[in-house]
C-alpha cells in the first residue's frame, strides 16, 4: 500500500490523507469513543458476566467491531451517517442485555427496544456505500421500525413483568395483561419481523444486483454479511418464538453474535478494499506506462476500474463509428488532453466510479501519460525510419556517385595514358628496322590492348557511362547484346532518376547473369515501364524454373530496391520460368 | 591525306597525332573540344576529321553533336568518332545523326596503324565504317530474331564486312570470292532487308543501320529505319 500511493498519482478524495496533527487527532478519537463505547457495554450487560461470561463476551467483541468500524467509516466520503448508524447498533447491541440487571426499567427498555441495533444495522446495510437510501429503502426502513416499535409497544402493554421474567414489582405499562391477546399478538409480531426479515433479504440481493463496477467488489462482502446475519436473526427469532420466552437458551444468541461479527468486519474489509484499490492504478501504470496504443490501454482500464462498459475513444484519429451508448449523458465522462489542452481521447464510464473519482481520475491520468508516450514514441518512431531511409539512399546515391567517379578516373586517366602508350608504340614499332625488336614490340602492343580490353570492361562493370548517357534503355540493350541468349529489351527513352536507374540496371544485370547461369532459358524478356511516380521493371525467361530467391546474389539487389523503397517479387514455380518483378518510386 | 583531329586528352592527342604523322596524315588542326575545332579549321576544309566521343563541355556524347555539326558544315568531309565504349548504341546513334563518309572506332585501333588509315580514307571517301571488335560480337551473338535472320551465312559475312567498311572490291578480297559474287550477294542481301534497288549508296548504309540494330537498340528508334526491323 505504501509502495502504491508512491507511485500512483495521488487521487483527490480517496487518498485524501489528513494532516498529521488531524490523523492523530481522528485516532484518538477512535480510540477515546471505542474504549468509552466498550466499557460501557461491558458495564451494561453487568450481571450476565457472571451467568453467561461467553454470551456477554461476544455480544462486547460485536459491539466494539460495531463501533470502531462505524468510526472508520465516518471518515469516508459521504459516509459518516453509516459510520455512526454502526456506533449505535454497536452500543444498541449490548443495551439488548441490559435486562439481565434485573432492575426496575431494563427490562421494559429491553421487551421495546431490544431489536434497535438490528434497525441501524439494516440502515447501513442498505445504504453503503451511496450517499443516500432509495425511496423504497426508506419506506422499508419506517415500516420496520413502526411494526418492531409498535409490537413490541403492544405485547407490553398485554403482558405482565413476571411474563417476561422480571420481577413483579418492575414497572410495566399491562393496560390490559391478557395471556391469550398477548401470545397471539406476540405471534403476529414476530411473524411480521420474520416477514421483514425475508424482505431484508430480497433487498440486499436487489442491491447486489444492481451495483456495478468497483461498487461491486467494495459491496458484496457486506452483502454477504448481511445476508448471514438477516437469516441468523430470523433463525434466532424463531427459535425465541416457539421455546418458551425465559426458556430460550443462551447459546441461540452466542451463535447470532458470531454471526452478527461478521457485518463489521466486512464492514471494515470494505473501507480497507477501498483504500486498497490505489493499488490498481500502481497495476495499471505497470501495464501501459510503458506507452500503449488505444486498445491496450481501454482493456487496462476496464479491467483496473471493473467496468466492461468503460469506453475510450482516441480523438486524435477522426471515427465515426463509435456513437457510444444511448445513454451517454448519464454516464461518467472525461477527456484526456495534451499539455495544450487539445483533447486526444475521451473516457466513457458507468456513473458509479463517480464514487470512486480519486481512482478514476487517477486511472485516466496514467492513461493519459501512457497515450501520449505512445505517440511521442510512434512520432520518434516514424522520425527515426525516415532517417534511416534516408541515409539508406543518400548511401546508395554516395555508392553511385563514386562508381561514376571512378570510371570517369579511369577513362580520363588510365585508359587515355595506356591508348596514348599504345600509339607512340605503334610509332616505334613502324619505326623499328630491326625485324626481331619489331616481334618483340607487337608482342607488347598486342598485350596492351587485351589489357586496354580488360580496362574497358572493367570501367564498364564498375558504372557503364552508356547507363548514365543513353539511360536505362540503352544501357539494357548493351547488356542484352553480351548475353548468349536472346533477350528483347522494351523500355521507354523517358528517363529517371540516376539512382533508381542505376538500381534498375544493376537488378536487370544480376537477374539476367542470373538466368544464364541457371535458367537454362533459351530467351529473356527485359520490360521497363515508366508510369506517374513509379518505375516497373520485369525480367522473365522460359527456363527452368525453381530460382531459390534467397540465393544467386538476389538478396543483395533486394537490399538496393528496398533502399529506394520499393518492391522486388520472384515468382519461379519449377518448369516455368522465372520472373524478377521490381517496383520502385521515381516521383 | 589533310586530317582535323578534336580529343581532350592531350597525351593521347599528341601521340595519336605522332602516329597519324608517322603514316604520312597531315595533321592541320588538332583541339581539345568540338566547338574549338570547329573553330580551328575555319575554311580549310581537310579530308577528314577525327573526333573523340567524350569530350568537354558534357564529357558523355559530345563527339556524336560535333560530328553532326561536320557534316553540316562539311558535307564531304569524312567523320571518324574515336572511342573506348564498345557499345554498339553509340555507333548506332551515330550512324542516325550521320548517314554516310562516317565511322566508329574504338581507340584500342592505335594498336593497329593499317585498319586506322583504312578506316580514315574510307570515311573521306563516304563509306561508313564500324569498329571490327563491334561488328564480330553481333556477328556471334545469339540475336532476337529480325529480318537479319533471312540472310544465309554468307550473306551475313558479307554484311558483316560492309560494316566494317569494306567495298565490294575489299569484301571480294577478304572472302576470296569474285567481285560478281559479291555484288550478287549484296544485292540479295538488299532484297531480303526490302531495301531500294536505285540507292545503292544509301542502302549500304542502311543495311548496315539494319544490321546494328538487330543487336537491340531497339529504344533509340528512327521511324524511319523502323521498317527494317
Amino acid at each position: 500500500m505504501r509502495a502504491s500511493s508512491l507511485l500512483a498519482p495521488r487521487p483527490r478524495t480517496l487518498g485524501s490523507e489528513p494532516e498529521p496533527e488531524w490523523r492523530g487527532y481522528h485516532f484518538s478519537l477512535t480510540a477515546a469513543i471505542t474504549v468509552a463505547a466498550g466499557g460501557f457495554c461491558a458495564l451494561v450487560q453487568g450481571p450476565l458476566w457472571n451467568t453467561d461470561t461467553a454470551l456477554a463476551g461476544a455480544n462486547l467483541a460485536v459491539s466494539v467491531l460495531f463501533v470502531f468500524t462505524g468510526l472508520m467509516l465516518r471518515r469516508e466520503p459521504g459516509q459518516h451517517v453509516v459510520g455512526w448508524a454502526l456506533v449505535a447498533a454497536g452500543v444498541l447491541r449490548c443495551l439488548d442485555f441490559a435486562d439481565a440487571w434485573n432492575a426496575a426499567p431494563c427490562g421494559i427498555y429491553v421487551l421495546i427496544f431490544g431489536a434497535a441495533d438490528r434497525l441501524f444495522g439494516a440502515w447501513a446495510l442498505l445504504r453503503y456505500p451511496n450517499s443516500s437510501l432509495l425511496r423504497y429503502q426508506r419506506v422499508y426502513l419506517v415500516l420496520l421500525t413502526c411494526w418492531m416499535l409498535g409490537g413490541r409497544v403492544l405485547i407490553a402493554v398485554t403482558s405482565l413483568p413476571q411474563w417476561d421474567g422480571d420481577p413483579a414489582s418492575a414497572w410495566w405499562p399491562s393496560l390490559i395483561p391478557n395471556p391469550g391477546l398477548n401470545e397471539v399478538i406476540n405471534y403476529v409480531v414476530n411473524t411480521g419481523l420474520g416477514l421483514f426479515g425475508a424482505a431484508l433479504l430480497v433487498l440486499l440481493v436487489m442491491r447486489l444486483l444492481r451495483t456495478t463496477t468497483l461498487d461491486r467488489i467494495v459491496i458484496t462482502p457486506i452483502i454477504v454479511a448481511g445476508l448471514a446475519a438477516v437469516v441468523a436473526a430470523v433463525a434466532s427469532a424463531v427459535v425465541q418464538t416457539l421455546s418458551s420466552l425465559n426458556g430460550t437458551p443462551n447459546n441461540v444468541y452466542i451463535v447470532e453474535s458470531a454471526v452478527d461479527l461478521a457485518v463489521p468486519l466486512a464492514f471494515f474489509v470494505a473501507v480497507i478494499q477501498r483504500t486498497l484499490l490505489l493499488r490498481n492504478i500502481t497495476a495499471l501504470t505497470a501495464q501501459i506506462s510503458g506507452g500503449a496504443d488505444i486498445g491496450a490501454v481501454r482493456y487496462a482500464l476496464r479491467s483496473t476500474l471493473h467496468d466492461p462498459t468503460l469506453e475510450l475513444l482516441d480523438l486524435s484519429a477522426p471515427t465515426p463509428d463509435t456513437a457510444g451508448p444511448a445513454d451517454e449523458a448519464d454516464r461518467l465522462v472525461e477527456f484526456i488532453r495534451t499539455e495544450e489542452g487539445t483533447p486526444i481521447a475521451v473516457v466513457i464510464a458507468d456513473p458509479a466510479l463517480g464514487r470512486y473519482r480519486g481512482l478514476f481520475d487517477a486511472a485516466v491520468q496514467t492513461s493519459g501519460l501512457a497515450l501520449k508516450n505512445a505517440q511521442i514514441q510512434a512520432q520518434a518512431a516514424r522520425e527515426k525510419l525516415e532517417q534511416v531511409r534516408a541515409s539508406r539512399v543518400r548511401i546508395l546515391e554516395a555508392g553511385l556517385a563514386e562508381r561514376r567517379r571512378i570510371e570517369r578516373d579511369l577513362h580520363d586517366g588510365v585508359q587515355q595514358h595506356l591508348l596514348g602508350l599504345a600509339a607512340q608504340l605503334t610509332v616505334a614499332i613502324a619505326g623499328t628496322a630491326d625485324e626481331q625488336a619489331r616481334g618483340a614490340l607487337a608482342q607488347v602492343s598486342d598485350g596492351l590492348r587485351e589489357v586496354l580490353a580488360e580496362l574497358r570492361d572493367l570501367a564498364h562493370g564498375i558504372h557503364p557511362a552508356v547507363l548514365s548517357q543513353g539511360g536505362l534503355a540503352a544501357a539494357l540493350e548493351d547488356v542484352a547484346e553480351r548475353l548468349p541468349l536472346p533477350v528483347r529489351v522494351t523500355a521507354p527513352a523517358t528517363r529517371v532518376a540516376a539512382a533508381v536507374e542505376a538500381t534498375a540496371y544493376f537488378v536487370a544485370c544480376e537477374a539476367l547473369a542470373n538466368v544464364v547461369k541457371h535458367a537454362h532459358a533459351s530467351s529473356a524478356t527485359v520490360t521497363v515501364r515508366v508510369e506517374e511516380s513509379k518505375l516497373d521493371l520485369q525480367i522473365a525467361d522460359d527456363g527452368v524454373g525453381g530460382i531459390d530467391s534467397r540465393g544467386h546474389g538476389l538478396a543483395n539487389i533486394t537490399d538496393r530496391v528496398n533502399a529506394l523503397d520499393g518492391e522486388l517479387t520472384i515468382v519461379s514455380p519449377p518448369g516455368l520460368g522465372t520472373r524478377v518483378e521490381v517496383r520502385i518510386p521515381c516521383g | 591525306m589533310r586530317l582535323a583531329i578534336a580529343e581532350d586528352s592531350g597525351l593521347f592527342r599528341s601521340s595519336l597525332t605522332m602516329l597519324l604523322q608517322a603514316s604520312g596524315v597531315e595533321v592541320t588542326a588538332s583541339a581539345a573540344s568540338g566547338p574549338e575545332l570547329l573553330e580551328a579549321i575555319g575554311t580549310g576544309a581537310p579530308d577528314a576529321v577525327i573526333v573523340d566521343i567524350r569530350m568537354p563541355p558534357t564529357f558523355t556524347d559530345e563527339g556524336i553533336n560535333t560530328a553532326a555539326e561536320l557534316r553540316r558544315l562539311y558535307p564531304h568531309v569524312g567523320v571518324l568518332v574515336l572511342s573506348t565504349y564498345a557499345e554498339t548504341s553509340y555507333a548506332s546513334q551515330l550512324l542516325e545523326t550521320v548517314h554516310t563518309g562516317v565511322g566508329y572506332l574504338l581507340k584500342d585501333n592505335v594498336t593497329d596503324a593499317r585498319t586506322l588509315m583504312d578506316s580514315l580514307a574510307r570515311v573521306a571517301a563516304g563509306e561508313t565504317v564500324i569498329d571490327p571488335t563491334i561488328v564480330r560480337r553481333l556477328l556471334e551473338r545469339n540475336r532476337r530474331p529480325s529480318k537479319i535472320d533471312m540472310l544465309n551465312d554468307r550473306e551475313r559475312a558479307v554484311l558483316g564486312h560492309m560494316a566494317e567498311g569494306r567495298s565490294n572490291m575489299g569484301i571480294a578480297k577478304d572472302l576470296f570470292l569474285s567481285p560478281r559474287t559479291v555484288e550478287a550477294h549484296v544485292t540479295s542481301i538488299f532484297v531480303k532487308l526490302g531495301l531500294d534497288q536505285a540507292e545503292t549508296d544509301n542502302n549500304r548504309v542502311r543495311a548496315v543501320l539494319a544490321f546494328l540494330r538487330s543487336a537491340g537498340a531497339g529504344s533509340l528508334c528512327c521511324a524511319h529505319l523502323t521498317g527494317l526491323i
